[in-house]
C-alpha cells in the first residue's frame, strides 16, 4: 500500500512558515480571484467559458485596482498626517 | 391541493439548501445547474482546502481561541468542519500568528462563498417553482 496518502494527509496537520514581510500581501491574489469566480459563477445568466474567463478577470482586476488605491489613499493620510 | 404544492416547495427548498451545505455545488447539480455546480464545488473546495494547508487543521478550532464567529462562517462551508472540529478541540494542532490568520480567512470566506452559493441555489429552486405553478 502506497504512503503516498498519508503524506499528502500530514501536510494538513503542521502550519505552513509564512513570513511578515510585503510579499505576504500576495496571499490575498487567491481569496480574490475565488470571489471573483464565485459571484460571477451565480449571477452570470448562462455561463459559456470564455465570457466567464471574461468578466471573471474583469472582476478580479477590479477588485485588486480597488484594494491598491484604498492602501494608497491610507497611505498617503498617515503620511500627511505625520508632517 | 395549493397547502401540498407549497409544502412541496417548501420541502424542495429545503433539499436544495440542504445538499448545497452538505457539498459545495450540489444545490446547483440537483437543479440541472451543472458547470456552475463544477465551478463552485472546485472554488470553495480549493480556498477550503488551501486555508487548511496554510494553517493545518488547528485553524479549526471551536473551544480554543478561534473567535466564535469564524467557526459559525467555516461550518458554513461543508460539515465536515464539524469532524475536523472534533479532532482539533483538544489542542493537538497549535498554530499561531499569521499562518493561523491566513488559514481562518480562508476557510471562513470558502464558507461564507458557500452561503452565497447556497442563497443563489435556494432563489434558484424558488424561481423555477413559481414560474411552474404560475404563482
Amino acid at each position: 500500500m502506497s504512503l503516498q496518502p498519508f503524506f499528502v494527509m500530514a501536510t494538513f496537520t503542521a502550519p505552513e512558515r509564512l513570513a511578515t514581510d510585503p510579499q505576504s500581501m500576495l496571499w490575498m491574489l487567491p481569496l480574490v480571484a475565488a470571489i471573483a469566480v464565485i459571484y460571477k459563477a451565480t449571477k452570470m445568466p448562462a455561463i459559456t467559458t470564455a465570457l466567464f474567463f471574461k468578466e471573471t478577470a474583469i472582476l478580479f482586476g477590479s477588485i485588486v485596482v480597488f484594494i491598491i488605491v484604498t492602501a494608497l489613499v491610507l497611505f498617503a493620510l498617515v503620511w500627511l498626517m505625520a508632517l | 391541493m395549493p397547502l401540498l404544492s407549497k409544502e412541496n416547495h417548501l420541502i424542495s427548498l429545503f433539499v436544495v439548501g440542504l445538499l448545497g451545505w452538505l457539498l459545495p455545488g450540489a444545490g446547483h447539480f440537483i437543479l440541472k445547474e451543472k458547470k456552475r455546480a463544477v465551478i463552485i464545488f472546485v472554488t470553495i473546495t480549493l480556498t477550503f482546502c488551501a486555508g487548511l494547508y496554510i494553517g493545518s487543521i488547528g485553524v479549526i478550532d471551536p473551544v480554543g481561541a478561534t473567535p466564535w464567529y469564524v467557526y459559525a462562517a467555516q461550518i458554513i462551508s461543508s460539515p465536515i468542519v464539524l469532524g475536523l472540529g472534533h479532532i482539533s478541540a483538544g489542542g493537538g494542532f497549535p498554530v499561531y500568528g499569521w499562518p493561523n490568520e491566513i488559514g481562518q480567512i480562508y476557510t471562513s470566506t470558502a464558507g461564507l462563498l458557500n452561503l452565497l452559493c447556497v442563497i443563489n441555489a435556494l432563489y434558484l429552486a424558488h424561481l423555477r417553482a413559481t414560474e411552474v405553478t404560475g404563482a
